[in-house]
């Protein structure tokens, strides 16, 4: 079957590749090739009236420059780039600290992209704590780095106040992707999701509260299991 | 409504400056909010407080509505009369940040930032990319999820259009799974077959690399990486504005250095734009 596949494809792909070479236009996209000057008017009427008499001579000619109209280009400011802190509870290795750095591109008003890096340390089991000397991971084993591609939400956009003067938009938003999670020795595809809270006090800064789960399966303690390791952090962003 | 190609409403300027009609020097006024903040970022962000050069446009419609926020729900706050104009500050999704001559600052919606006219009474067009570009354009970026060889890929391309039928297309992935990790790397063509249409096939055809893993646990074998060669194909379907979803698969042959060369199967799933 998947045999089949491969032939097929790979008969299709043989057989259409070629055809790209008889395209016009090579390494000219979206370029229109230039069209002759004669091409506008019919055929017949060149011949018989001449240019001359397709412009009629000019009785005043007009004294006016022609201004060079220069528009300037509108910034956008779509791209969300900062840092967070905040903890990390990895599943049966306690709660610590945890650290990083985030980008975001907004789509459009209600979704966004989001890509994140962080990093934290797994504490000690009970299992290590209850027996004294024994470790199951080394020190280098113990960090543990994640890096996430998700999607966002923004659902209940509105206005947050501070006393009477200052009113700063927010939204909350809800998250959801993939990426992976380097601990214990091993790198393991981690699906996230969470949601968080935005407020955005200047129109280039934001203030993020989010929560997130990183689940993924392990079976360093013996069975496999989905670990869900879930994260608490607040973080700034600064909009160009 | 006829109107002269000169801005009467612009301050006097040297004549030197006259080739800018349509643009106007501003200065931002300083913010107060969160200073601690505002420090960290200050070297961030050089653009918070140097003066630019802003497009000045002009109200045709009877008003322009003021938004207090970007977003369709936030209310309307303030509405700028017909023939007054606006500087354009900058623009955030489908949203552009405008300030009066008054310095009223809020939000105008594209929508209605279209039916607003420059200097010279020439309509404001702005291009925010459509189905045209999607069928014609040079680069694409995206990211995938999926599966190559049993184990679970994350994967990113960028291509390079040739002409709307022929892209140079460069993937990156990372595979993991029970009995190995890895990292691949793409670079070949893709051929578009009907490229102006929202759903579109493509046929691809390339060169990689493998880099793999294994997960031992009684014996460790060796970590390896391999050339590949691949033949695959997809569809992808138009969304919005820059957007679209792609799906793919890849039947890779590796050629090792053992006995028998090996094959794999890379399905995918993503999202990507073009510009």
């Amino acid at each position: 079957m998947e045999t089949g596949i491969r032939v097929l494809l790979l008969t299709a792909a043989l057989a259409l590749l070629p055809g790209c070479a008889t395209v016009r236009g090579w390494f000219h996209h979206g370029k229109q090739p230039a069209q002759s000057a004669d091409t506008g008017s019919p055929p017949g009427t060149a011949g018989a009236n001449g240019p001359e008499e397709e412009t009629p001579p000019r009785v005043i000619e007009p004294q006016v420059e022609r201004r060079t109209i220069k528009v300037p280009r509108i910034r956008s400011s779509n791209v969300e780039i900062g840092a967070f802190y905040g903890a990390l509870s990895i599943e049966d290795f306690g709660t610590n600290a945890d650290y990083g750095i985030t980008a975001a591109y907004h789509i459009t008003e209600d979704f966004f992209f989001q890509a994140e890096a962080g990093r934290s340390r797994g504490g000690r089991t009970s299992f290590e704590t209850l027996s004294g000397n024994l470790q199951l991971l080394t020190e280098a084993e113990r960090r543990f780095t994640y890096y996430d591609l998700s999607l966002g939400y923004n659902f209940l956009p509105g206005e947050a106040f501070l006393g009477r003067g200052v009113a700063m938009t927010s939204a909350f938003y809800l998250l959801g992707g993939f990426g992976a999670t380097d601990f214990a020795g091993d790198t393991k595809f981690t699906v996230n999701f969470g949601g968080g809270y935005r407020v955005v006090p200047t129109d280039w800064l934001a203030l993020h509260v989010t929560v997130q789960d990183h689940v993924f399966q392990t079976s360093l303690l013996g069975v496999t299991k989905l670990t869900n390791n879930l994260e608490a952090r607040m973080g700034a962003t600064v909009f160009f | 409504m006829a109107r002269s190609t000169t801005t009467t409403r612009s301050p006097p300027r040297p004549p030197c400056e006259q080739g800018k009609d349509l643009t106007r020097r501003a200065q931002r006024r300083p913010r107060a909010a969160l200073p601690a903040l505002a420090a960290l970022f200050v070297v961030l962000t050089p653009a918070v407080s140097a003066a630019r050069e802003y497009l000045q446009l002009f109200v045709a419609e009877p008003y322009l509505e003021l938004h207090t926020g970007p977003g369709r729900g936030y209310p309307v706050f303030h509405a700028v009369p017909r023939d007054a104009s606006v500087d354009v500050l900058f623009r955030r999704t489908d949203w552009f940040k405008v300030r009066t001559e008054r310095g009223v600052e809020g939000w105008a919606s594209q929508a209605d930032m279209l039916k607003t006219v420059l200097a010279d009474g020439s309509p404001f067009k702005f291009e925010l990319g459509d189905q045209a570009g999607f069928s014609s354009h040079r680069f694409e970026l995206g990211v995938f999820a999926g599966e190559y060889g049993g184990a679970n890929l994350i994967s990113a391309y960028w291509s390079v259009a040739l002409n709307p039928q022929m892209a140079v297309e460069a993937a990156a992935g990372q595979f993991l799974g029970r009995f190995s990790n890895g990292e691949t790397g793409d670079l070949g063509f893709a051929h578009v077959i009907s490229a102006d249409t929202r759903w579109s096939p493509l046929l691809l055809l390339g060169v990689g690399i493998v880099h793999t893993e294994p997960k031992g646990t009684l014996t460790t074998p060796e970590n390896r990486t391999e050339q590949t060669a691949y033949v695959g194909g997809g569809i992808r379907y138009y969304l919005t504005r820059r957007f679209f979803m792609r799906a793919e698969y890849k039947a890779h042959y590796i050629f090792t250095k053992r006995n028998q060369n090996e094959e794999a199967d890379e399905w995918k799933l993503g999202f990507a734009f073009f510009f």
